[in-house]
């Protein structure tokens, strides 16, 4: 039966009793309710309690670069550096940081993404940050300001750059070039062009590869480093996120409940409900041979 | 274990998170369908309650819009000022995902329901997300979340800043699996795999820059693709070497003045005799053997023992044995090799069918036996062959010996043949390795060779390969073929946008069922024989065929530069605004590629970038 959220605020009485007995394990004979809406966790058992605590929006406090983003940036000086972090952990304050210390030096940075999308937000991040003469834009169907000292653009476009260079004997004019997903290496389709990318970047050009967490990080860094003959330094964020994550399952019943139990486990209940599920599955398919 | 559970109605399954406090939330669904109709339905049920961010969103929305007019009229606008509910997937134009990204981050929405490909890079984290489905689909069809997908969902779980604990939490539905969702979040990320391979524009590009195929060669070798066999070389090699020195010292500690190459030589001329040998039977017995399991079929008349006289037919046979109608009607099993003549005719195996089979073979079995293989045919051919190997392997060993000396250093060199075996094997096992990654580079370049744009024996660049070079599409060897053919010459601009879509877009995407002209029909049907001739000689050389032409895809693409607008283009495709801006996008690229083609092809150049002008008008970029 389903219910709409207006009316199941009416169902105080079970609250008061779950909290009297202060029982989470559910009943299979009695039927399930829902948690009504609270403003507080203090009528939850304590198994939710502790799932829910300290819901909210943190203190405001000023930002403070994390210690493997100071650490990204003094390996930078010197080599190649593989960060590997998770989404919105501030991977992309690195790579600012970097072509602010560039553009002073009047120096040039090319900043590939693998999505048009992406490079146009990164275009107008710069444009406001560092002013939008100083950044151009290369993508399959747009060209603008392409001879700023900062460039934005799809890979397959820097990769095309190499292969002109390559073939006119010239030299790309670019001394640092910034790979943000680099684990887009992996794609199926596309990942072939980020590793000719880095094969055919000269070594003297600085290389920042940002990507996604992955398991073989030291791996890639020593190809490269062997690529190139000069050191790349894998920087990871320790302890992973950023905004530490938690896990839950939500019953039939609506009842919130941890997904893993001990040891990590499958939480029990959870796996009740899925035997449950194949027992009445496997009742239904014998009652029907036996027809 | 799968759950199949039913999928919670969306609005009772953000009721449910609204009352633990844990919107907003991004609620992952298998399908963009889903996506949509989960928004709608959310909407619907919230609309009545009171939410003071209302007027808020619909600022938002207007301000919006002034940048991009496109969204002005979108069905969901209601869902998302009303409601506060959004669907994000590829299905929606680019400048509604981004209205719906700001809007998240401006705290304006409390749900968003997407797939689970949203692209990476995309930020709207939330303080919640929720996974529903155990599976994505992929180009395979349904497959199992990897680690590394479902982390770049929950990437999205705790906003920094916004949030002290972020929230990964699984719903029930049709493909959920809670077992595996909790041993995935456990699970260490995918190792990132090398994708590396030979393609037409690498291949020409790289041939050119640096004037060889050995070069080009040594750049694929530094792949990572590469540097994961590398090891696995070495380690053969190293293998190879500790043979080799074995060899060597027993030679020494034999007395043996001979090089090493001696017991290789061996080796290769002794197992080419043995191939030769296992095709041919060694003696009589064998032969028959081998013969009589050929012919004797069920069906078939045989004679037992030699005399010939006692027939017998075939029902059934066992490996090494035969079940047979006896002439006075009774059955018999007897081994294979007590069958002396075999008849060739074939007869049915019923009892009552027997009798007429046995008056036949009985008139003219002299006839109808089938001839016995002689053991010198057999042999005959092998043989010369054999003598020759035999005769090498005794020049072998030095010339100038005794008899008793030569034995000894003969018995020396096949002791070493198990050594000298694994050094064989070592080297075709390090050359398999090596021409893994350079090998598909070489049947890229014998097709460019097939169509000129490359000297495969000169190993060089022509110069029609140096403007294709210059074609960084997806696939340039059909697009050059198609200038080489002049297939560009009669074109207005409609119909150029349409031969490139037809090639630019996902080959099994529908676009809707519009009207194509006989022109352009026409246009498609000289492009596809172009495509056959292309795709057969890549066959030829082992590489995948390529897509089709998508017919649907240039239907679209010839209306769209026949000037119609959007909302037009969109209600008589029938196709989903993110599809359609992904084509024509894809299209006006490729167009911009071939406009660059001025110095080479004036004409084709010329009408590509009037046709990119008219494709790439708003919204499409």
């Amino acid at each position: 039966m389903r219910r709409s959220p207006e009316n199941h605020r009416e169902r105080k009485p079970f609250r008061k009793r779950r909290r009297h007995d202060g029982q989470e394990r559910p009943d299979k004979h009695r039927p399930r309710e829902q948690p009504a809406r609270v403003a507080s966790t203090g009528s939850y058992g304590r198994e939710l309690r502790d799932l829910l605590s300290g819901i909210g929006a943190p203190k405001p406090a000023p930002f403070r670069p994390d210690p493997f983003q100071l650490e990204a940036l003094a390996a930078l000086e010197f080599e190649d550096v593989l960060v590997t972090a998770p989404t919105g952990s501030g991977k992309t304050w690195i790579a600012r940081e970097e072509i602010r210390r560039l553009l002073a030096a009047g120096k040039r940075t090319w900043y590939t993404t693998p999505l048009k999308a992406l490079t146009n937000s990164k275009y107008q991040e710069f444009g406001d940050e560092f002013g939008a003469e100083h950044v151009g834009i290369l993508t399959g169907d747009r060209k603008d300001n392409s001879d700023a000292p900062l460039i934005v653009g799809t890979t397959e476009i820097y990769r095309n750059q190499l292969f002109d260079a390559l073939r006119g004997g010239e030299d790309v004019r670019v001394d640092l070039v910034i790979f943000d997903e680099a684990h887009y290496l992996g794609d199926e389709d596309r990942g072939h062009v980020w590793e000719e990318a880095i094969i055919l970047t000269p070594p003297r050009i600085r290389m920042l590869l940002l990507s996604a967490t992955i398991g073989n990080a030291d791996e890639l860094a020593k190809w490269i480093e062997e690529l190139r003959g000069v050191r790349c330094g894998v920087v990871t964020r320790p302890g992973a996120r950023p905004v530490p994550l938690r896990s839950a399952f939500l019953m039939p019943d609506k009842r919130l409940v941890p997904l893993l139990g001990e040891k990590g486990k499958l939480n029990r209940e959870i796996a009740a409900l899925i035997e449950q599920g194949e027992e009445s599955r496997r009742s239904r398919r014998d009652s029907y041979r036996r027809r | 274990m799968k759950l199949r559970m039913p999928e919670m109605p969306p609005a009772n399954l953000l009721a449910a998170l609204g009352s633990y406090n844990l919107l907003p939330a991004i609620v992952f669904l298998p399908t963009r369908r889903r996506c949509d109709e989960a928004a709608s339905e959310a909407a619907l049920s919230r609309r009545g309650a009171s939410d003071d961010r209302r007027e808020a969103r619909r600022d938002f929305m207007r301000s919006f819009v002034e940048q991009h007019p496109e969204i002005r009229d979108h069905r969901h606008w209601d869902t998302i000022v009303r409601g506060g509910i959004a669907s994000h997937h590829a299905g929606h134009m680019p400048a509604w995902k981004l209205v719906i990204e700001k809007m998240m981050s401006a705290g304006l929405l409390d749900a968003i329901f997407a797939t689970a490909t949203v692209a990476a890079g995309v930020d709207f984290p939330a303080r919640t997300v929720v996974i529903t489905v155990a599976d994505r689909r992929s180009n395979r069809g349904w497959e199992s979340l990897t680690a590394s997908e479902l982390q770049q969902m929950t990437g999205r779980a705790g906003r920094r800043g916004k949030d002290k604990v972020g929230f990964v939490i699984a719903a029930p539905g049709l493909h959920q699996n809670p077992q595996r969702i909790a041993e995935l979040l456990s699970t260490p990320p995918d190792d990132l795999e090398s994708q590396f391979r030979a393609t037409y524009t690498s291949l020409l590009n790289l041939l050119d820059a640096f004037g060889g195929f050995a070069q080009v060669r040594d750049i694929a070798e530094r792949s990572f693709a590469f540097r994961n066999v590398l090891p696995r070389i070495h380690h053969l090699e190293k293998q190879r070497a500790q043979n080799v020195d074995r060899i060597r010292e027993r030679l020494h500690r034999a007395g043996i003045d001979l090089p090493v190459e001696s017991v290789l030589a061996l080796e290769r001329l002794a197992s080419a005799r043995s191939r030769l040998l296992e095709g041919t039977p060694q003696t009589r017995r064998e032969m028959r053997q081998q013969w009589l399991n050929k012919v004797v079929q069920p069906g078939r008349v045989v004679a037992i023992g030699r005399s010939g006289k006692r027939l017998a037919l075939v029902v059934a046979r066992t490996l090494d044995g035969v079940t047979a109608l006896r002439e006075d009607g009774r059955h018999a099993s007897f081994p294979l090799q007590r069958v002396g003549r075999v008849f060739a005719p074939k007869f049915s195996t019923r009892p009552e069918k027997a009798e007429e089979a046995f008056d036949e073979i009985h008139d003219r079995g002299d006839q109808l036996a089938l001839p016995e293989p002689r053991l010198r045919d057999a042999q005959a051919g092998e043989e010369d062959s054999i003598r020759m190997i035999n005769d090498a392997i005794e020049a072998l060993a030095p010339s100038g010996l005794s008899g008793t000396e030569r034995d000894g250093v003969v018995r020396a060199l096949w002791s070493l043949q198990s050594e000298a075996a694994s050094i064989e094997k070592a080297n075709r096992e390090i050359e398999r390795l090596r021409s893994e990654i350079w090998e598909p580079f070489e049947c890229c370049a014998r097709v460019l060779d097939h169509f000129g744009y490359l000297d495969f024996a000169n190993e060089k660049v022509t110069e029609r390969g140096k403007w294709l070079a210059d074609l960084r599409v997806d696939r340039p060897l059909l697009i050059g073929e198609a200038l080489q053919r002049n297939l560009f010459a009669s074109l207005d601009t409609t119909r150029a946008a349409a031969l490139i879509a037809a090639l630019a877009a996902d080959e099994d995407r529908d676009y809707g069922e519009l009207e194509l002209d006989d022109a352009i029909v026409s246009l498609l049907v000289q492009f596809e024989e172009i495509s056959f001739e292309v795709s057969t000689e890549e066959w030829k050389q082992g590489i995948e065929a390529v897509p089709e032409i998508n017919f649907s895809a240039a239907a679209a693409a010839a209306h769209w530069a026949g000037g119609v607008d959007w909302p037009e283009l969109v209600r008589e495709t029938r196709a989903e605004e993110g599809d359609l801006v992904r084509l024509l996008s894809r299209t006006g690229e490729a167009l911009l590629q071939i406009a660059g083609l001025r110095g080479t092809h004036v004409q084709a150049a010329d009408l590509a970038a009037r046709t990119a002008e008219i494709i790439l008008r708003e919204p499409i970029r």
